[in-house]
């Protein structure tokens, strides 16, 4: 898996799902040392929904019908990873 | 010369021993009961000491199965834990545990906040009146008792906690949720009425510290990396293991003053075969562990072995005054094979504990607590002068069992959800795992900005700031560039 930068947020969630966020994309990464990478553009991501308080469920719905859900996060991680992906998306002016 | 020096000498002796004897003309000679106390409060004093020092056997043990990167923190969280915890204590906790709660004496101590050895004592902290040593004895025996609850709480959730989390969390269980169980079992709360067997704190200190660390383990997750896709554990070696059975040694000779010491006094007390059947059932718990290792993986697992004499001391903890020699053999070495299972279960459903702290100190404060209930001699309750019914291979059929289990179900329910509410509030507000690149990059330098082996992860001969290796043949005024 191949970094560019630290991310602009990042959490973790069950099973050793760590979540970042780059100002052009998000990364999924999970599996003994991270060997199942997914990347999303942040121009594919609808809407990033946050459900619960203490192992909240932090799910990513991406244009192309699929919606990922991390559960077991902290909230405050998962609060900074939603207004990281909202702040990239209004920066880039993709809110029509 | 000489003889002026002898002389010197001499003189210097008569002239220091003078104030001495006339002290010993005007003073009259102690009493046995001043003899006594002094025995026993130096006894407690030792006692304490030794229980204090094992913070340095759960440090070298933190140390030893954490990873390179991580080791500074284990240290500073073992320091900072010891401070709060000896100030929450002294506030509120010693009070909470042993103080005379009057109505409410049955759930908590209500007297005695800030600690104060002045006043009538015995009358305050009704609790500890059983022994004539004074109350800062007490004191430093028991809060040494309390850091090593504390300290157990930690060994779970090693290499990914914030150091915030520790700060917190230790003040809420040093200053209230451990001292409600020591007040129930050791302070004349409701299970000590009920007559509930505990002696040195298998129930009261281990299960407690188990069930807090369980609770947390939960809430913050396995270590990135402990499991593959499909939930298979993985296994992530601890860096030192001569460190770790450094840290095992150390809590072993720790446990001498913890079981023994125990009597708080010396004198007619049974503290030699106290400590002789603490250390059988060490010796038993490290036949355990090697007998399950060898059965499990074909080899003698060296981080299990140490967990089995840590689970065993555990176990004895308990009923190290009230068992035969035999009984505590036995009570050891099931405690090595109890500790080997747990951990091998834990690991498999996902709770992931780099130290075996839920299996040794969880699983070996149960059994202990249990064996209580089991092995309990008639003439050895009679001795230490608790009279309830002896264990059920001595004819005390069930009762002293069923108290016991109760004992263990309501003690370890209720610090298991009390930590819950607390890390749940922790983790709704801070969080309390570090973000992952720190967790990759080490909890030393994200947390605490120095490693704690600065020269194996720096390379700090480099002395020309760039990284490129100096060349020896570069010379200039000042030397070798």
């Amino acid at each position: 898996m191949e970094q560019q930068g630290r991310p602009i947020a990042q959490g973790t969630g069950r099973g050793n799902t760590v979540i970042r966020v780059y100002p052009d994309r998000l990364e999924f990464v999970s599996g003994w040392q991270g060997q199942n990478a997914t990347s999303v553009g942040l121009k594919q991501v609808v809407e990033v929904t946050i459900r619960g308080v203490v192992n909240c469920t932090l799910a990513v719905e991406i244009n192309d019908g699929r919606r990922v859900e991390v559960d077991r996060m902290a909230l405050p991680d998962a609060r900074r990873i939603k207004s990281a992906i909202e702040r990239q998306k209004e920066t880039a002016g993709l809110y029509e | 010369m000489r003889k002026y020096v002898l002389l010197t000498f001499v003189a210097l002796l008569l002239i220091a021993a003078v104030p001495g004897l006339a002290l010993a003309q005007e003073e009259a000679p102690p009493s046995i009961e001043e003899v006594v106390l002094a025995i026993d409060t130096t006894y407690v004093f030792l006692a304490a000491l030794l229980v204090l020092f094992m913070q340095a056997g759960f440090a070298m043990l933190e140390v030893g199965f954490s990873r390179m990167k991580n080791v500074g923190s284990v240290v500073a969280k073992i320091l900072a834990n010891m401070g709060i915890g000896l100030v929450a204590f002294w506030a509120v906790g010693f009070a909470f545990t042993f103080s005379d709660g009057g109505g409410l004496n049955a759930i908590i101590g209500t007297q005695g906040f800030f600690t104060n050895p002045g006043g009538d004592v015995d009358a305050t902290f009704a609790g500890l009146s059983w022994t004539a040593v004074p109350l800062s004895a007490k004191f430093l025996f028991q809060v040494a008792f309390a850091l090593v609850s504390l300290a157990i709480v930690w060994g779970t959730m090693l290499e990914r906690t914030k150091f915030a989390v520790y700060c917190i969390f230790a003040v809420v269980f040093a200053g209230l949720i451990y001292p409600i169980v020591g007040h129930w079992i050791w302070g004349g709360g409701w299970l000590a009425e009920l007559g509930m067997l505990d002696f040195a704190g298998s129930t009261v200190v281990h299960l407690s510290g188990a069930m807090a660390a369980l609770a947390g383990t939960l809430l913050l997750g396995p270590r990135i990396g402990k499991y593959d896709d499909e939930g298979n554990p993985q296994t992530i070696p601890g860096h030192n293991m001569p460190l770790a059975v450094l840290g095992v040694l150390i809590l072993w000779i720790g446990w001498w003053g913890f079981n023994s010491g125990s009597t708080m006094m010396a004198v007619g007390q049974t503290f030699a075969d106290i400590a002789l059947t603490t250390n059988l059932a060490a010796g038993a718990g490290v036949l355990g562990a090697m007998a399950m290792s060898y059965a499990y993986r074909r080899n003698v697992d060296v981080g299990m072995t140490a967990n089995g004499a840590i689970a065993a001391l555990v176990a004895i903890t308990a009923a190290c005054a009230f068992v035969d020699p035999w009984a505590s053999i036995v009570i050891g070495f099931i405690a090595g094979v109890i500790m080997y299972s747990t951990l091998v279960f834990v690991d498999k459903i996902g709770v992931d504990d780099p130290l075996g702290a839920i299996a040794a100190h969880g699983m070996g404060g149960i059994w202990g607590t249990l064996s209580c209930g089991l092995f309990a001699t008639p003439a050895l309750l009679e001795t230490t002068g608790y009279g309830v019914a002896p264990g059920l291979f001595y004819g005390g059929g069930f009762a002293q069992l069923g108290v016991q289990a109760l004992g263990i179900v309501v003690c370890g329910g209720f610090v298991f959800l009390t930590s819950y509410g607390v890390f749940a509030i922790l983790k709704a507000t801070i969080g309390l795992r570090v973000k992952p690149d720190e967790e990759f990059d080490g909890l030393d330098i994200s947390e605490h900005g120095v490693y704690g082996y600065s020269e194996q992860l720096v390379a700090t001969d480099y002395q020309n700031g760039n990284g490129s290796i100096p060349d020896p043949d570069r010379r200039t005024a000042e030397g070798t560039v």
